[in-house]
């Protein structure tokens, strides 16, 4: 590590420029650190805005009756809360982490088009700003479900083509950023640094960004037809006009199946980043995981339809996308295996990113096992639209990407801050955490299996038993992130974070100082690759 | 590398990334257009 070490602290000399005073330096930044700062920070004003939205929905399910709010605002909140968290919370946090750390990882001074990268992340607050104003509109703000399926979307009042204009800023947000994270990739990692000799947390990302590049544009032109349905006279999707309602549902699940895997990759990077770390090890099968994360990254393309097994489709459609969904195990598995190997004789400790990356691997697969039985096309008629699916995503969102979030979080916060956070208080917020998420989702699957339909605000007395345990854990889950504040508002009165930060720590990012200086690699270092240092 | 060429490929990469995304935009449309 000495010359990367060397090189960084002579990028430090070269700093003879700090970061701009005021709120300048944040309105016009290009600095990936900055933006990067800003990204996360938005991301978790959206995680809170979301949970609320959510708090909401979990007090007027805790009881059988309508309590709190009317039928039409509750759905309205669980199509916000799912918009919000998707694109404001954990897409946002993605995409922060990657801006602070991927430079940082592959040697490069700065994204590849810094100018830009401003633009994708101050197109958010608008694209959010204008969404949830719509909660303010005559009509209220949209109430057809996130998945936005016509013809029910199209009754939407004012809030419609609002709605629309924020989906498509968000689009752009999200396509800018993936063109700067491939173009950044491709282009700026330092001269020896071969693209199998990259860190995995970057590996996945630039799958994901190809993923982006691929859908995003997908919902785009979807959801502009759309809005040409409701007001330039075009019958895309309109039965009446000889449009056909179905082609939406199969164009927008074209995107939002490898919607998940963006959602779910980058996860699989940060937690491959943590566990070798703590397990003092090599991360196991580092080409394979590669390998596993582009062969879900190419299923994640052919498998949409297992979204749609209820509408109706041949014999042989059935077949095949249900015999490819669950051909997804088996990459999954590679990588499991591979955490679960990389841990094996490791001498292991369980600081909180260990933690939360440990509780990412046993509930991300109970969620993957669920998700295994929603792709039985058979089995799937029953589950369709009950809470077992509701059950099924959040284990794969929450435990699973959320959760690798705050570990990428807990992991990097020395290198970002310079100083240790409260490691107590980290673990409480684990321990919380990981009780409060399983009292909320569990129970919801057995309410999908005993029939509780989604997106009703009332129902039937024998579901609720488990409704209010699920409540009572949601109303702990969200408590609990409180403690995550905490932790970030404390992180700079802790002690000194060194360079290296953890013992087991390995990879460029590692060799600049705690906190990294606000300009790095402005030479390129010789790169030492990570495994490298446990040869 | 130098500095020059590493602008170039940049840009490279850029425009075909964009044209990809603009393919997967326009694509989907038209081929809402051709099933209407």
């Amino acid at each position: 590590m000495t010359t990367a070490v060397a090189d960084a602290h002579a990028a430090e000399d070269h700093d003879d420029h700090g970061a701009p005073a005021g709120i300048k330096r944040w309105l016009f930044s290009t600095n990936h650190k900055d933006i990067g700062t800003m990204y996360l920070i938005f991301s978790l004003v959206m995680f809170f805005t979301g949970g609320a939205m959510a708090m909401v929905i979990r007090s007027e399910l805790a009881v059988p009756g309508l309590q709190f709010v009317h039928p039409e605002f509750f759905n309205s909140m669980t199509t916000m809360h799912a918009l919000i968290m998707v694109f404001g919370a954990v897409m946002p946090a993605f995409v922060g982490l990657a801006n602070w750390m991927i430079p940082l990882m592959i040697g490069a001074p700065d994204m590849a088009l810094p100018r830009m990268n401003n633009w994708s992340f101050w197109i958010l607050p608008v694209a959010f700003g204008i969404l949830l104003s719509t909660l303010l509109m005559p009509g209220g703000g949209p109430a057809g479900g996130w998945t936005m399926y016509p013809p029910l979307i199209l009754q939407t009042g004012d809030a419609f083509p609002f709605l629309i204009f924020s989906v498509h800023l968000m689009g752009i947000s999200s396509i800018m950023g993936s063109i700067n994270v491939i173009v950044t990739i491709i282009n700026m990692r330092a001269p020896d640094m071969t693209l199998l000799k990259m860190p995995m947390f970057v590996w996945t990302w630039l799958i994901t960004a190809y993923l982006l590049i691929a859908v995003m544009p997908v919902l785009a032109g979807a959801v502009t037809m759309l809005l040409t349905d409701q007001f330039f006279g075009t019958s895309f999707f309109l039965a009446a006009g000889g449009g056909d309602p179905v082609m939406f549902q199969h164009i927008f699940w074209f995107f939002g199946h490898p919607e998940v895997y963006i959602m779910i990759l980058p996860a699989f990077g940060v937690v491959s980043e943590i566990i070798p770390t703590f397990s003092r090890k090599p991360l196991f099968g580092h080409d394979s995981m590669v390998y596993a994360a582009s062969c879900i990254a190419f299923l994640s393309f052919i498998v949409w339809a297992h979204h749609m097994f209820t509408v109706g489709m041949p014999l042989t459609g059935q077949l095949f996308f249900m015999f490819a969904t669950m051909l997804i195990a088996v990459p999954t598995g590679v990588k499991i295996f591979n955490w679960v190997a990389t841990m094996w004789r490791g001498s292991m400790t369980f600081e909180t990113p260990m933690l939360f990356s440990l509780a990412f691997v046993f509930l991300f697969t109970i969620g993957g096992f669920s998700g295994l039985m929603l792709a039985i096309q058979p089995a799937d008629v029953q589950y369709h639209d009950t809470y077992f699916v509701v059950a099924h995503f959040h284990y794969v969102l929450v435990p699973g990407s959320v959760f690798a979030i705050m570990a990428g979080a807990y992991y990097w916060l020395p290198k970002w801050t310079g100083h240790m956070y409260n490691e107590k208080l980290g673990k409480l917020h684990f321990w919380a955490s990981t009780i409060f998420v399983n009292i909320t989702f569990f129970p919801q699957h057995f309410l999908g299996l005993a029939g509780m339909p989604r997106r009703i605000p009332d129902y039937s007395v024998q579901f609720a038993d488990f409704n209010l345990i699920s409540s009572v854990g949601a109303i702990g889950f969200g408590l609990s992130q409180l403690l995550f504040v905490l932790v970030i508002l404390t992180a700079w009165k802790g002690a000194k974070a060194t360079d290296r930060v953890w013992e087991g720590s390995h990879g460029l990012e590692w060799t600049v100082p705690s906190p990294a200086p606000w300009h790095t690699f402005t030479t390129p270092p010789k790169a030492r690759i990570a495994g490298e240092s446990f040869e | 590398m130098d500095e020059l060429e590493r602008k170039k490929n940049i840009r490279r990469t850029t425009l075909i990334v964009v044209a990809v995304a603009l393919a997967f935009y326009v694509g989907f449309i038209m081929m809402g257009v051709m099933r209407s």
